[in-house]
């Protein structure tokens, strides 16, 4: 039986992160590092996603090796297993990082008060602040109007271009 | 008002005094009255292994016994633990007389902990004097400098190197690490005016630690440019921006491609 220590996997992780503003515009960046304790082995990341990455490829290792006196039959039915695992945490992986870092509704209300902060120091008469909870996600009739709309312009841009061309030819 | 100089003083007699010092900064070595314990002392490596748990977990309240062997070992019995136990208790205190209780290893019922009024320990003396740094930066830069110097005197190497594939000692490692990181940058600041090449080794410290500390790397540029030297501060700029490439795919934050531009400018 495979002892327990050559069954365990353990991961550090370090996230870095930089806000900073560009064009006028607040940004944050996130940096990480990830390293796995039992070899030593990391690897710095700026999308979260490879962190999983790392971590599924060190994980894989250890069921191969776990698995190595199996039939080869047997060995490919636990990796699919573990893989078929992975996935779900892939999907669900980069989503909590997602809800918990970057909640764009808190992080909004969050700046917004920033600047309310400093425009309240300038003037109370511009300091009108839209609520960020009257927002909402767009909606499939949205999609149609912005279809529609599209469609109109293009449809208008072609007729502007065919006026040029004939206007050229004259 | 709280009185820094004082406490600095406390922490470096407390170091002179303490009959029992433990390093673990770059390795692991444990003095009992000015004489260093042999490895041989300890006898079997589970006893070493205990007391690095205890010092990893110096800051948990009194750590339940089945806890610290859940943490340590795969297989444990009581009687590992317990010859383990005996073992440090033996080394610290020879002269004890039978049945009276360990001074340096406190015991609640079933729990356990080390005594840090009566030991001395490396990472616990440096995030004191940081803290000390930290709580000084705005109000006295002089104690604050003096208090990260102490701190960073103390990092001799990562925390307990032979123990680096044990992963009840990563929490520990990755806490000083972040902690010394931010000392020398911080020190480093303070410093740029007045000894602008103390701050570029500091900085270069950092990126021993961390090539990817871009904090570090402005900090160099700004030292190289008040000691005059425009080139190795573009040198400098460069560097960071291609190992930034390398490890994140990202280049360098508008901060330091601000400073890039400013020290192009000057003629």
């Amino acid at each position: 039986m495979t002892k327990k220590q050559e069954q365990t996997a353990s991961f550090m992780v370090r996230f870095n992160q930089r806000i900073f503003e560009e064009n006028g515009e607040p940004k944050v960046q996130w940096r990480g590092k990830i390293s796995h304790v039992q070899d030593g082995d990391e690897q710095r990341f700026s999308d979260f996603n490879d962190a999983l990455t790392f971590m599924q490829e060190k994980l894989g290792v250890l069921t191969e090796e776990a698995t190595k006196h199996q039939t080869t039959e047997e060995q490919e039915s636990i990796i699919d297993k573990s893989l078929s695992m992975w996935k779900t945490i892939k999907n669900v992986g980069p989503k909590v990082l997602r809800d918990t870092l970057k909640d764009p509704k808190r992080q909004f209300t969050h700046l917004q008060d920033e600047i309310q902060d400093k425009i309240s120091t300038i003037g109370d008469e511009i300091s009108e602040k839209v609520q960020i909870d009257q927002w909402r996600n767009a909606s499939r009739s949205d999609f149609n109007t912005i279809q529609n709309q599209i469609e109109s312009l293009s449809s208008q841009i072609k007729g502007l271009s065919s006026k040029i061309d004939s206007l050229k030819k004259k | 008002m709280v009185n820094f100089h004082k406490q600095l003083q406390e922490l470096q007699s407390f170091r002179e005094n303490a009959e029992i010092r433990i390093e673990t900064l770059g390795n692991f070595c444990v003095w009992r009255n000015e004489h260093k314990i042999d490895t041989k002392e300890w006898g079997r490596d589970k006893t070493v292994q205990l007391l690095q748990y205890l010092v990893s977990n110096r800051q948990r309240n009194a750590l339940h016994k089945e806890k610290i062997m859940d943490g340590l070992w795969e297989d444990w019995n009581d009687r590992d633990f317990k010859v383990a136990l005996h073992g440090i208790n033996k080394t610290l205190e020879p002269e004890r007389l039978a049945r009276t209780e360990a001074i340096y290893i406190l015991k609640q019922g079933v729990s356990y902990q080390i005594d840090l009024n009566k030991v001395w320990i490396d990472v616990e003396a440096l995030e004191k004097y940081i803290i000390i740094g930290n709580e000084t930066f705005v109000i006295d830069k002089s104690i604050s400098k003096q208090a990260y110097k102490a701190a960073l005197k103390l990092y001799k190497g990562t925390y307990l190197p032979n123990r680096i594939y044990e992963d009840w000692t990563s929490e520990e490692r990755e806490k000083v690490q972040l902690l010394v990181l931010g000392a020398y940058i911080t020190l480093a600041e303070i410093l740029i005016k007045e000894n602008p090449l103390e701050s570029i080794r500091l900085a270069q410290h950092a990126l021993a630690i961390d090539p990817t500390w871009e904090d570090a790397y402005r900090i160099q540029m700004q030292a190289y440019i008040v000691k005059g030297n425009r080139p190795q501060a573009i040198k400098t700029y460069l560097k960071c921006e291609v190992i930034l490439e390398k490890e994140y795919g990202i280049s360098p934050l508008p901060e330091t491609k601000k400073l890039l531009k400013e020290i192009e400018a000057i003629s």
